[in-house]
């Protein structure tokens, strides 16, 4: 009997021309905790996706036990006896702690076309009470319960049938330490009745801690797997940034002065709900970025800026006490705003690339006349494409055909040609390969040169790192604290110390 | 290894291209599709109608039958332009059609304001609750429909509601009407294709979100363009009182239908958006009415057209729908 419990066979996705996963091939062992590493869009999660059913497998295979499995959804990847703790929430609001446990289980409590709701809650109260988490009721709707809770109802849904894999993708940052310890000691349950655990996390010291062996991805590519005891932390980082990031990816200067001038200054805002009373001023020439956990408010600090908040209290003030409070007077006074949400907000997304990049600027473009003639929007957008160098037929391509990175590109023409002095920029290299996301960097880089200020929001901490003058993190949607200021010494650690 | 590599490379471009090429052709021909059917209609009952369709008496008839569905067909252009419908449009020509006999007894040009001003307040009522409310354009504007011929209805109990005779009569010639008819043609071409007014509307119609993201107020355009449909339409009820003389309880029945049969036909696409063309108004409404005319000529019974114009309805908005345009690409 081998001690193979699970293989990735040559397994490959593509989104459009992303190559999010590339031939990858792995074995994970029976009662190990395995390590799964790698930097954002390196693949890991589409990987446990296409292993769990959320993704449909692009090429190659998953064997379980010697056996190839093929499933469709989380349902069937349980009854193979895989399950997932996502990131993101995992359970589902609307439903009770019980229904959520058992969900696409339901059949074990039916008789007769019946469902025994309390012999479901019965149940999965014996299940909360076996894994010490009593607080919890198992009756109750899960909309009660906080995040963190919800976070350890879904370790119950997805581990109470002792399932021979269970993914755990990058649950740890949402949890504080109590929660992790508790996730801890059913890591180590699982592994010690043979089952594997593969382990999903940014927090290095913590893979080399609780995983038997860690292997690490880079752009959609397998590159080695390593025994945890063999290795520290900066061989695993090598590993996972490789040689390619080094030079002409990130900026490369430090300790340049930030100017004093202030653009925009930010005071007390507040969007109910989102994010409270948040202050700051940003400055001529630089990059601020706005880090923090996907829940923190972050997003909406650049929609406040761009005057698209609901219900803003506080005042966006320019320096010359112009008050944003509409997106209308943001754009006209020079403001630009890359969504997250790129397809309903940054782009019109049945439109060609020409309209576009025009649709922001048709007042310039009208002149004094406000008559706009097609053949000078067309030479406008054609400029701004080509000096994007949008991948494109031509300017009357729809966007929709547009993969992500040339629908970013697209978003940028637009507001380079409205020559925006202030820029926020959401996500900006959210789904985007690593040549684009070179791209996109040279040109932030290249627009601070040029006096422009950009804010940039990003849930990368790398790119953070990398590309900020100062970085704000934004936790429970306050300003954590003190600012980070642009040094090398700068790691993942610090920001994320202050995230959780 | 590189090599069949690369050689795959080049047939997959050229695949592509050429699946593009196809794409681009296929865009070309549902372009002149309309135009093509204008004429093939137009020739198809003249010869079954033996000559009469194209008669120059029944041309004369057919021109005074395309006005007021041209003129009401340009606002809802614009509305459809940004993704919305609008079934009152019936309704409101009654109603405008009302006001103008009320005050066609004091005054012409008062009566004329009238009529526009009470097609616009109705547009105005559809806008709030559309924009403001945010009940899907549709439902609102089926509402409308029904409570406005309500109150139609009310006022015609007794007996149709008629204008000063006199004067209405004296202003029922063709130069006039054609007149009108091509003013407001041609003042909404100008400001849909050479202002950023048209490309507002196109961006609310292809992505309002993003469309407001770009600077749009696209609440305030949403409101003011039921707004001016209303008042377009109040227009051509003036047009509509001429050449009827009264107004009775199924005045402008089944317009908003007319309408948007007509627009389809001339090639709109019926979730708005960047292909939407102004030619389509043109083009629609002119094979509307010969469609119309045709089985008219040809001794069909109303219940009958209405069956044929259905099924041709039908038909063309499943060939011409593009399905790429509705998909959301992520």
């Amino acid at each position: 009997m081998s001690d193979i419990r699970l293989q990735a066979v040559d397994v490959c996705k593509t989104f459009g021309i992303v190559k999010a996963v590339q031939h990858v091939s792995i074995d994970f062992h029976k009662g190990e905790v395995h390590g799964l590493i790698g930097e954002n869009g390196s693949g890991k999660s589409t990987l446990m996706q296409m292993l769990t059913g959320i993704y449909t497998i692009g090429s190659g295979k998953f064997i379980l036990d010697g056996k190839e499995i093929h499933v469709k959804n989380q349902v069937e990847a349980n009854n193979e006896g895989i399950s997932i703790i996502v990131q993101e929430l995992g359970t589902l609001s609307g439903l009770t702690v019980a229904e959520n446990i058992f969900l696409g289980h339901e059949d074990r409590f039916v008789k007769f076309g019946i469902k025994n709701t309390n012999a479901m809650i019965k149940e999965a109260n014996d299940l909360l009470k076996k894994y010490g988490f009593e607080r919890i009721n198992a009756a109750d709707m899960i909309d009660r319960y906080n995040f963190e809770d919800r976070k350890l109802i879904e370790i119950v849904k997805s581990t109470y049938f002792s399932p021979k894999v269970v993914v755990i993708d990058e649950t740890t940052t949402a949890l504080s330490q109590e929660g992790r310890e508790e996730l801890y000691k059913h890591m180590e349950r699982i592994r010690n009745e043979g089952n594997t655990v593969i382990f999903i996390s940014h927090d290095l010291p913590e893979v080399l801690d609780k995983c038997d062996r860690v292997s690490v991805l880079r752009d959609g590519v397998y590159i080695d797997t390593v025994n945890a005891d063999d290795v520290n932390e900066d061989d695993l980082k090598k590993l996972m940034v490789g040689r390619e990031l080094g030079e002409h990816y990130y900026r490369e200067d430090y300790g340049e002065k930030i100017s004093d001038e202030v653009v925009l200054s930010v005071k007390n805002v507040t969007v109910p709900g989102v994010i409270y009373d948040v202050s700051f001023d940003l400055h001529k020439g630089e990059i601020l970025g706005f880090g923090g956990l996907s829940e923190c408010g972050m997003h909406e600090v650049g929609k406040a800026v761009f005057g698209a908040s609901y219900d803003r209290e506080g005042s966006v003030k320019l320096a010359d006490g112009t008050e944003i409070n509409s997106i209308p007077v943001a754009i006209k006074h020079s403001i630009a705003y890359a969504s997250k949400d790129r397809d309903n907000e940054s782009i019109v997304i049945n439109q060609s690339i020409g309209d576009n990049i025009c649709l922001p600027s048709l007042d310039e473009l009208g002149g004094s006349t406000h008559l706009l003639s097609d053949r000078k929007l067309k030479a406008f957008a054609d400029k701004h494409a080509k000096e994007m160098k949008v991948k494109m037929v031509d300017t009357d391509q729809f966007v929709s055909e547009l993969s992500g990175g040339n629908k970013q590109k697209v978003v940028l023409a637009r507001w380079i040609g409205k020559d925006s002095d202030i820029i926020v920029l959401d996500s900006p290299t959210r789904g985007i390969d690593v040549k684009v996301k070179a791209d996109i960097y040279a040109l932030m880089d290249e627009m601070r040169k040029g006096g422009k200020s950009i804010i940039m929001i990003s849930e990368e901490i790398m790119e953070l790192i990398g590309m900020c003058d100062r970085i704000i993190i934004m936790k429970d949607g306050k300003n954590s604290g003190e600012e980070l200021l642009r040094s090398p010494g700068l790691t993942e650690n610090d920001l994320i110390a202050k995230m959780v | 290894m590189a090599n069949t590599d690369a050689i795959k490379n080049d047939e997959v471009l050229a695949a592509e291209e050429k699946a593009l090429k196809r794409a681009v052709m296929a865009s070309r021909i549902r372009a002149v599709l309309p135009i093509i059917g204008l004429v093939a209609v137009s020739l198809i009952f003249n010869v079954l109608s033996d000559g009469k369709l194209l008669a120059p008496m029944n041309i004369k008839l057919l021109m005074s039958q395309v006005y007021v569905t041209m003129i009401a067909a340009t606002g809802v252009f614009f509305i459809m332009t940004m993704g919305g419908l609008d079934f009152s449009q019936g309704s409101i020509l009654g109603i405008a059609s009302i006001v103008f006999c009320f005050l066609s007894k004091y005054n012409i040009p008062l009566a004329i304001v009238g009529g526009v001003a009470a097609g616009a307040c109705i547009g105005a009522i559809n806008g709030f609750f559309y924009v403001k409310r945010k009940v899907k354009s549709f439902v609102v504007t089926i509402c409308t429909m029904f409570l406005f011929r309500g109150v139609i209805e009310f006022a015609t109990t007794n007996a149709p509601v008629q204008g000063d005779i006199v004067k209405t009569m004296a202003l029922d010639n063709n130069v006039l009407k054609m007149s009108i008819t091509l003013l407001v043609l041609l003042t909404a071409f100008f400001f849909f294709r050479f202002t950023k007014f048209g490309r507002y509307l196109k961006a609310i119609g292809a992505g309002e979100k993003a469309a407001a993201f770009s600077g749009i107020e696209t609440d305030k355009m949403k409101f003011l363009v039921y707004v001016l449909a209303g008042a377009i339409t109040g227009l051509a009820a003036f047009i509509n009182v001429v050449k009827v003389g009264s107004v009775t309880a199924s005045s402008g029945n089944q317009l908003e239908t007319q309408i948007m049969i007509a627009l389809v036909l001339g090639g709109m696409p019926i979730s708005g958006g960047a292909k939407v063309k102004f030619e389509n108004v043109v083009v629609g409404s002119l094979l509307y009415i010969i469609l119309n005319s045709g089985l008219v000529t040809l001794g069909l019974t109303p219940a009958m057209q209405q069956l044929i114009e259905g099924v041709v309805f039908l038909v063309v908005v499943a060939i011409t729908s593009d399905r790429n345009s509705v998909q959301i690409v992520k």
